[in-house]
């Protein structure tokens, strides 16, 4: 639901504004639009309002989603996809170019942009072009064209770069452009035909396992690239997206203090969610450690609460162990992850209701996003201001100038921001998803954070809740 | 000889999917009623009606003989009607999935479904659509229940005092792809063996970190070390391998894996003198077991076969008698 003209509106919350480091109660004015004034409450004009409460964020922006138009419509469309992402609270989408054809000229990016417009929703549209032709990984794709038409990067994303050469040349070319490479770190064959982490879990249901080499491994390769692109061109920029172990964090961590430009994501399922889901275990990644910070066993412990092998759970890259989800969200403290990103991975039933192995890969995460990192602050596993920066601020750096987002609670400019009950509930169901893509693990399940109100550049992206 | 037991009230499962979550009670139960169904084998007309009227439909994904014969066998003599189809005969070669097969296949009259699939938890996806009892013939690398409860059958009557508290089992060969191998570490360490998994270390990935966190709430050992695995062993089930494993750089050669870790007579001393020997069949004899190992007298994977009739008998008709406690008869 979106307004056509610019809103009108008063709210009293918990604002957090990373841009501003600041939060507390406070109370935001809208007027035509724009954000007229903030004011901080204190004293008994400030009873009430708290960080467990209705929260007043800068609108969320997700660097990594998948909106599957144009070429799997059934899947998802643009406006789904954007109906689905105000739901979640966010008002810019960065889209990766896995569509059919593939975005990897500036025909394909008018047709996205035109399904935006089309749509009428508010939110910002931005896009990742293909790396290379097809995302083939052979021949470099028109970046220059791309970079003028106003990609915000390039990504082969569903798959890695595969060859280093063309890696190398990826970043030089892009770095030139002032635009990074998204990479999907993946080593496919340590990969070929697996189904889930190796590990435990995978060892005990009989399921090929997906080695911790398979994401590390290109992580290393790429960032070694990188030290050579570097000197040649000091503006090259790397950035691996949905980073899921705790090698892969180790090798960025070392790169950053090395001083190389590169930058990395998580995604909420890997920072929330563990392999153990697919033995049927339901709960948190944080619930799911011991005191010694080892995994615990879900078969000792009784912990299985529903059926093996959801398909919902196939996931690339797989849900992993309770303990590189924990590297996850100390990733994410750290610094070490600059961002969250949904890769919001849409699919139809017909495609992920079928035999484990065979599910496509994907899980539709974009408006269970803010509730998961709400479940995983309200745990105490991340600090609410550092949640809502690795949300807001940290995605809208990886984007850049080039990307225009520059997310905060300030006066005088239209609004962009989400207001959410912290304390509220809703329970995740096909029915209540804006997305065509029910493959979420989530279903049936209460959440925290409910979203009641949605304004992009001023209007109204989503009210309800 | 007395009729079959009557409907079951301990059995609740109206899956049999996997084995870790069954209870000793469910175990013994099942090593119980396949007495019952092993003395009925022994009849002139090894019939009795116990599931007249109930369709059971084996849907098998991969080519069998042994267990899918073996399934039918059982069934035919519970008196059920059965269909048998072969996937790859079947309209799955045309594409259809098997959410349609098993809708299909419930539409076409069947009761209780047995099913063998290629891939790891397909029989859980049939078992959340299919409105009878699902009982899985074997899924890919992960469970094949039947095969390791007609294992622990043969062990308890051909171990002294039919107990495998404290008695060294070894697995020996490729666990890494074997659903054999998996369910007969959890009704092996459930029953109290001192379970040993060896074979050539590439395919012992992953058992390393399932062993040290046991099953059933027992330790188990992995090694690659073949001697140390046999010395004092009570019992050696072998495993087959297959020729695919050397395609795929898991192992250098056939020949390799015959020499160092084929279950020769020779490998054998080591073993009690009256240990048994198991394979689950199809067997490569020359490879992971010596043609006169599989012939000789500790070898007992006839008896394996034969029981495995019974066994099947009676999961099919605990399955069945759940439905018949649902129905309130």
């Amino acid at each position: 639901m979106s307004g056509s003209e610019g809103h009108d509106t008063t709210i009293r919350g918990w604002a957090v504004d990373p841009g501003a480091e600041r939060e507390g109660a406070a109370e935001v004015e809208v007027r035509g639009g724009t954000l007229e004034r903030l004011t901080w409450l204190s004293g008994a004009a400030a009873d009430g309002f708290a960080a467990d409460g209705v929260l007043i964020l800068p609108g969320l922006v997700d660097f990594h989603a998948h909106f599957r138009e144009p070429g799997n419509e059934d899947a998802e469309t643009v406006a789904s996809g954007l109906a689905a992402a105000a739901h979640g609270g966010f008002t810019a989408v960065a889209l990766m170019p896995n569509t059919t054809p593939t975005l990897d000229e500036p025909s394909v990016l008018g047709q996205v942009r035109a399904a935006a417009a089309a749509s009428g929703s508010p939110i910002r549209v931005l896009a990742h072009g293909a790396v290379t032709v097809g995302r083939k990984g052979e021949t470099l794709s028109a970046m220059g064209e791309l970079a003028d038409a106003g990609v915000v990067g390039f990504s082969d994303d569903g798959a890695s770069v595969r060859s280093a050469t063309i890696l190398r040349n990826a970043l030089a070319y892009a770095g030139a452009l002032g635009l990074p490479i998204v990479d999907h770190p993946e080593d496919l064959a340590l990969t070929e035909g697996a189904e889930a982490s190796e590990g435990y879990v995978a060892t005990v249901l009989g399921l090929k396992g997906w080695p911790v080499a398979g994401e590390a491994g290109s992580v290393a390769r790429s960032i070694a690239v990188l030290a050579d692109v570097v000197r040649d061109v000091p503006g090259a920029r790397l950035h691996l997206t949905h980073l899921s172990t705790a090698a892969s964090f180790d090798h960025v961590r070392a790169a950053k203090i090395a001083g190389l430009p590169v930058t990395c994501d998580v995604t909420p399922h890997h920072l929330a969610l563990t392999d153990e889901w697919i033995a049927g275990a339901r709960r948190w990644a944080w619930e799911a450690l011991d005191g010694d910070g080892r995994a615990r066993d879900p078969w000792a412990e009784g912990a299985l609460a529903a059926g093996l092998y959801d398909t919902s759970l196939r996931v690339n890259p797989p849900l992993r162990s309770a303990e590189d989800a924990a590297a996850c969200r100390a990733a994410l403290r750290d610094g070490t992850a600059d961002a969250i990103a949904t890769d919001h991975a849409p699919h139809t039933e017909v495609d992920k209701h079928v035999e484990f192995g065979w599910a496509v890969n994907g899980i539709s995460g974009i408006e269970t996003a803010l509730s998961v990192v709400l479940a995983a602050v309200g745990a105490g596993e991340l600090p609410l201001a550092a949640a809502v920066a690795l949300l807001t601020t940290g995605p809208a750096r990886l984007l850049g100038a080039r990307g225009g987002v520059a997310p905060g609670l300030r006066a005088g400019e239209p609004a962009n921001l989400v207001v959410v009950d912290a304390g509220a509930v809703w329970t995740v169901d096909a029915a209540s998803l804006a997305s065509k893509g029910k493959n979420t693990p989530l279903l049936g399940r209460a959440l925290p954070g409910v979203v009641r109100l949605v304004l992009a550049n001023g209007r109204v992206a989503y009210a309800g809740g | 000889m007395a009729a079959p037991p009557e409907a079951p009230v301990h059995w609740t499962h109206r899956h049999l999917l996997d084995v870790d979550g069954l209870t000793r009670p469910d175990i013994e139960l099942v090593m119980r009623t396949a007495d019952e169904m092993h003395d009925v084998l022994a009849r002139p007309i090894p019939k009795v009606p116990a599931l007249r009227g109930l369709g059971v439909t084996i849907l098998f994904y991969e080519a069998s003989t042994r267990t899918r014969v073996s399934f039918e066998v059982a069934a035919k003599n519970l008196s059920a009607d059965v269909v048998n189809i072969a996937a790859a005969s079947s309209s799955v070669s045309k594409g259809e999935s098997l959410i349609d097969t098993v809708r299909t296949v419930e539409a076409l009259g069947a009761d209780m479904l047995v099913m063998r699939h290629s891939v790891s938890g397909a029989p859980y996806l049939a078992a959340d659509i299919f409105s009878g009892s699902v009982l899985n013939g074997g899924d890919g690398w992960h469970a094949h229940p039947s095969q390791a409860l007609l294992d622990l059958y043969t062990l308890r009557s051909r171990l002294p005092g039919g107990s495998l508290e404290g008695r060294k089992v070894v697995i020996l060969g490729d666990a890494l792809h074997s659903r054999v191998a998996r369910s007969n570490v959890w009704t092996l360490t459930a029953m109290g063996a001192d379970l040993w998994i060896c074979g050539p270390s590439t395919l012992l990935r992953g058992f390393e970190a399932w062993a040290t966190r046991g099953a059933s709430g027992r330790r188990f050992t992995v090694t690659s070390d073949v001697d140390a695995a046999l010395r004092d062993a009570d019992v050696v089930m072998a495993l087959r391998i297959q020729k695919e494993r050397m395609a795929s750089g898991l192992l250098p050669s056939l020949r390799e894996y015959a020499a160092r870790y084929g279950l020769t007579s020779e490998r054998l001393r080591a073993a009690k003198p009256d240990a048994i020997v198991m394979h689950p069949g199809p067997m490569n004899e020359g490879v992971e077991i010596a043609a006169d190992v599989a012939a000789g007298p500790h070898s007992v994977v006839t008896d394996q076969v034969h029981n495995g009739v019974a066994v099947r008998m009676a999961l099919l008709y605990l399955l069945a008698g759940t439905r018949r406690t649902e129905a309130g008869a």
